[in-house]
């Protein structure tokens, strides 16, 4: 997966998702808001949050705690909607509070340790060191693939 | 080869939509024979010509030369040098499907042989063929193509093992090409063009709302049925080429519309004065200026109307683009089956939807062929049964209250209902139980069951796997209905109701704890509302299931709430008192959807829903309301499988309507008789001891008492009228019944001149007109209004005295009479029941139904010692409030006596079974006290 990835520097949206700090390729984050008017879809799979009128469109919101094998976190004024566009697909994510855009070179890039839970394991691409923190690049493909066939496999 | 895609890919749209009418007008043209319509086959000419000069500029030799050909075959008919035979029109038909075939698959045409097409034609323009073709006219398909049979024949998917007919080849070859082109033909339908040699630019613009399997859930089924059906077809019957380039193209085609220019300026137009609208609006709210906004507003509302409107009208499409390929459907398949069918089309001109028209194509198509195959009988059957040998099918769309409908009629054999229930018998599609109630429409809807079309049925013509189920769902998938009427020997009619569009559905906005969701109002039959107070009666329990009694019918309900789990269990208690009802109803379903609230009718645009939820059978997606909040749009279809409806249909609702009507008619063993010739009176049997003959002068009167002397001690004798408001029995009769009666441990007799009839009687009891002492009701017999005497109290009446003993020993220890809680919904035999165990000291707690007496168990079960419960009853039966009893750790104890009126020894062991300990009936007090008395254990045993 690494190498088709191009070398050279690119932005990352980073977020947090419990206390862990994540990061996405910014080119695939079409927005982030702070909407919290969600319709719930019963029966929907656990990770589905609900659906969201996002200017006319009806997009679908996932929880990103759910998605990563947590349980629901409380809702506080930090929570953010990463909504992205991935394979044609628009789907929000729902998680705990958005941190810094990041530029990253991707030699910097490392692959993720050995020790990541089952759960994180299948989204995490790599890992990036800051001076302060360690960010854990997430695949939003895989995001979409883990999510779907969560569902698949739950209906 | 070729350098300008773009110019390539004009070349196509514009063929096809030439070719695409031809195969119509050659059809007309063989229907006029020598009476040649020069106009028509100018216009036929005239569309190969432009074809041909075109491929010729393009260097595309092979159509070049094919289109060649079939002009020159044209022009001699043109000329009137040349009668179009049918043999001619087959031979001009498969060219032009060739031709279509080339054109659908451009960037190989160069290298399909096409010569055996050529050949066939040149033979025909030279007289040659004629004799030949016209000798072996029986013969389907006779000049074989000199394309290698074998070529075509390895690609059809049906046809592997064999060499099959070539005929067999074309057939496949056929059906697919002219499903494939008219996909072509929507396009041209909307064309402005009307130079047909023309090369202009078409005016097109992709779809511009959402491409079709985004418009809603409907169409993603379709959308895979096209799929599937496109991989089946033998495409490549034009050559050595692949089928994804085609496929490729076809999409290319189908994702475009053509556009009246006048309608482009109407939207542009429109569009212009939205604009100077929102400047108007933008302005006023900066100025804070509220006079005007309304006007504004006013007139934004209108123009976003307009605007939605003449966009709707892009993508609506005349549904002939469908019908005009039937004609030639059921010319070749008549051919085949050597039937002899005339197709009647009307209504082409009828506008639907772009995703209508091209879904219906399948459905369509299949019934068609249908009629064709199943329902058009055999010439010779036809005129044996005094029938015109040509069969008549009809095909009709029209409107009829917003809503297109299409009939598809035939004059054909007809289906017998008894038949396809035997038939789904035999599949195990429904019981035997089902099947005898199923009335004739019903049975023949069972041809719309999933799996009843199967392998017996499927002959090459219309089994190709789409059975009628399928037809069905694709119907119902558009949000339409579809229904079928049969008359054996006469014909059958299916009937299809489609709505006019997809995109903007008018729907009922419901309130349901605390979410709003949407329903098609399509789907809705009518809104109920019962009140709190009437909730009891009107909705009742059978098996677990909930149903309505609307008008005398059951209507399965569900509820919106728990079928999408919407309130946690201890929530239950927010759901409004009354209920709120949709009575929905989607071809063969109808039930009732329970919500909380309804809110309005609104006219909402469907949105296509994200691949996490698309999956949720219940939603066929969703909607943005005016608050901009979210609503989900109901499937109906997909709510009651969700909520299991079939099984609640089949197993509950059978079983139901038996149990509810019961109730209303539980019957009881009488003995009538008469005193009077004019009255007549009736006793419960199992009251009757037993029945003396005697002489009147047999009866000695001592005081006021009449008795009668009998196995050395007298029977006290009790005559109607001494006790009750009755005429006199009649004098000089010699000849006496008396029927004998143990009541409180004596045996009165009852005298009874004339005994008319023991009967089993269904009890509709009318307990107040004629009430009085000894009197429990009337109810008629045989237009007879009967009394129903009430022994017990006629002999308390007449013999206060004989019951003085217990009293006094009841009176005695009043505090330890046993609790009864009496569970019996007809209020006449409640009511003397309870009469009947109060008069003896017990208390007596009533409860309406096996419901009611459960919700008293749960409050007040330690005084209850004994449950006396009838068996049929709403809400919950006796033989269910028994289980729910034994199943309860407090209560598993607690004795249960069940009245019954008939019971048979299989309701005795099914009652056993249930946990019932004892069966009393219901019109015998003694027994029943008795009973009574020995289940509670009372210490109060008679001495």
């Amino acid at each position: 997966m690494m190498n088709r990835k191009p070398s050279g520097p690119q932005q990352y949206t980073t977020f947090y998702c419990d206390k862990s700090l994540l990061g996405l390729d910014i080119s695939c984050v079409q927005e982030i808001n702070r909407n919290q008017e969600l319709t719930r879809v019963p029966l929907g799979h656990p990770c589905v949050r609900g659906v969201m009128n996002l200017r006319g469109e009806v997009v679908t919101m996932l929880d990103l705690r759910i998605l990563m094998g947590l349980p629901k976190g409380p809702i506080t004024n930090r929570n953010r909607n990463l909504v992205l566009k991935c394979e044609g697909e628009t789907f929000g994510l729902w998680v705990d509070g958005v941190a810094d855009i990041l530029t990253i070179d991707q030699n910097q890039i490392t692959a993720p340790p050995s020790n990541l839970a089952l759960g994180e394991a299948r989204l995490i691409r790599g890992v990036y060191q800051t001076e302060q923190a360690l960010v854990m690049i997430v695949d939003p493909k895989e995001i979409l693939t883990a999510s779907l066939s969560g569902i698949r496999i739950a209906a | 080869m070729f350098q300008d895609d773009e110019l390539l890919h004009e070349f196509v749209v514009e063929s096809s939509s030439h070719l695409a009418q031809i195969e119509g007008q050659l059809l007309q043209i063989e229907a006029g024979g020598s009476d040649i319509d020069v106009d028509l086959v100018n216009t036929v000419f005239r569309a190969i010509h432009s074809v041909k000069g075109a491929a010729g500029f393009l260097s595309l030799s092979v159509i070049n030369s094919l289109a060649h050909s079939l002009e020159n075959v044209l022009n001699m008919v043109r000329n009137l040098e040349l009668v179009p035979t049918s043999p001619i029109i087959n031979s001009l038909l498969r060219a032009a499907d060739q031709l279509r075939a080339l054109v659908d698959d451009i960037t190989n045409s160069n290298d399909v042989d096409v010569s055996g097409f050529i050949d066939e034609l040149e033979a025909i323009a030279n007289g040659q063929v004629q004799s030949e073709i016209s000798s072996n006219e029986g013969d389907f398909v006779v000049a074989t193509p000199s394309t290698p049979p074998s070529t075509v024949v390895h690609e059809l998917p049906e046809a592997v093992n064999e060499q099959p007919e070539t005929e067999e080849a074309m057939q496949g070859f056929v059906e697919s090409e002219s499903s494939e082109a008219f996909a072509y033909l929507d396009v041209e339908s909307l064309s402005l063009t009307t130079d047909e040699t023309s090369f202009e630019p078409p005016i097109s613009f992709e779809a511009p709302i959402t491409t079709s399997s985004e418009t809603s859930l409907p169409v993603k089924k379709i959308v895979n049925s096209e799929t599937t059906a496109k991989s089946v077809k033998p495409v490549n019957s034009s050559g050595n080429s692949s089928s994804e380039p085609k496929e490729a193209k076809a999409k290319a085609t189908d994702s475009i519309v053509r556009v009246n220019v006048a309608l482009l300026d109407r939207l542009m137009n429109l569009a212009g004065e939205l604009v100077l609208s929102r400047n108007q609006l933008l302005l006023a709210v900066s100025n804070g200026v509220r006079e005007g906004l309304e006007s504004i507003a006013s007139r934004v509302d209108q123009v976003t109307s307009e605007l939605q409107e003449t966009i709707m009208q892009t993508r609506m499409q005349p549904i002939g683009t469908v019908f005009s390929r039937f004609p030639r459907v059921v010319r070749d398949l008549s051919a085949k089956l050597n039937k002899e069918c005339n197709l009647e089309i009307e209504g082409n001109e009828v506008e639907v939807d772009k995703t209508i028209v091209e879904a219906m194509g399948d459905p369509l198509t299949h019934l068609v062929r249908n009629s064709v195959d199943h329902g058009i009988e055999l010439p010779e059957k036809r005129v044996a049964a005094g029938k015109n040998r040509v069969g008549e099918i009809r095909l009709r769309a029209f409107h009829q209250a917003g809503k297109v409908c299409i009939r598809i009629e035939d004059n054909g054999g007809g289906m017998d209902p008894q038949k396809l229930k035997a038939k789904a018998l035999e599949k195990g599609l429904i019981n035997h139980d089902q099947a005898a109630m199923m009335s004739d429409n019903e049975a023949l809807r069972l041809i719309f069951a999933p799996g009843f079309s199967t392998a017996a049925q499927v002959t090459d013509v219309s089994g190709r796997g789409v059975g009628m189920d399928v037809v069905r769902t694709n119907i119902e998938q558009l949000g339409g209905t579809v229904d079928i009427e049969s008359k054996l020997g006469v014909g059958s009619a299916v009937h299809i109701t489609l709505p006019l569009t997809l995109a903007i559905i008018p729907s009922m906005i419901v309130g349901c704890a605390g979410e709003r969701y949407a329903i098609p109002q399509a789907s809705i039959a009518e809104l109920v509302r019962v009140p709190e107070a009437e909730l009891a009666s009107k909705i009742g329990n059978v098996h677990g299931a909930e149903v309505l009694r609307l008008r005398g019918a059951l209507l399965p309900l569900v509820r919106l709430d728990s079928a999408l789990g919407l309130r946690a269990a201890d929530d239950i208690g927010s759901r409004p008192k009354s209920a709120n009802i949709l009575v929905l109803e989607t071809g063969q379903m109808r039930y009732g959807l329970v919500v909380d609230s309804l809110f309005d009718n609104e006219e909402i645009v469907v949105k296509p829903l994200g691949k996490h939820v698309k999956e949720l059978g219940y939603l066929a997606g969703a909607t943005i309301l005016g608050d901009g909040y979210v609503a989900l749009i109901v499937d109906v279809v997909g709510m009651a499988v969700q909520s299991n409806l079939r099984n609640i249909e089949a197993a509950a609702l059978a079983d139901a309507e038996k149990h509810l009507n019961k109730k209303t008619e539980e019957s009881h063993r009488l003995l009538l008789f008469a005193n009077h010739p004019s009255e007549q009176f009736a006793v419960p049997m199992d009251m009757v001891a037993r029945i003396e003959r005697i002489k009147a002068a047999e009866v000695q009167v001592v005081g006021n008492q009449n008795l009668l002397i009998y196995r050395g001690n007298s029977l006290p004798l009790m005559r109607i009228e001494e006790s009750m408001t009755a005429l006199p029995m009649e004098e000089g009769i010699e000849n006496l019944f008396v029927v004998v009666f143990r009541i409180e441990g004596q045996e009165v007799g009852l005298i009874a001149p004339s005994l008319r009839d023991i009967r089993d009687i269904e009890m509709r009891m009318d307990a107040t007109t004629l009430r009085e002492p000894g009197v429990l009701g009337s109810t008629v017999v045989d237009g007879t209004t009967t009394r129903l005497l009430d022994m017990v109290e006629l002999v308390r009446h007449k013999h206060p005295n004989w019951q003085q003993p217990q009293v006094v020993s009841e009176s005695v220890q009043p505090e330890k009479m046993p609790t009864i809680l009496l569970a019996e919904d007809s209020d006449f035999f409640r009511n003397h029941v309870k009469r009947t165990l109060e008069t003896e000291g017990f208390h007596v707690i009533g409860a309406a139904d096996g419901q009611c007496a459960w919700d008293q168990l749960q409050t007040m079960f330690e005084e209850i010692d004994l449950l006396i419960t009838d068996i049929e009853m709403p809400r919950m039966n006796g033989l269910e409030l028994a289980k729910a009893v034994r199943s309860n750790n407090a209560m598993s104890e607690l004795p249960i006596m069940a009245l019954t009126s008939l019971a048979s020894d299989d309701d005795h062991a099914r009652g056993a079974q249930a946990g019932i300990d004892e069966y009393q009936g219901k019109l015998d007090p003694s027994r029943l006290v008795e009973a009574a008395r020995r289940m509670t254990g009372a210490a109060l045993q008679r001495s």
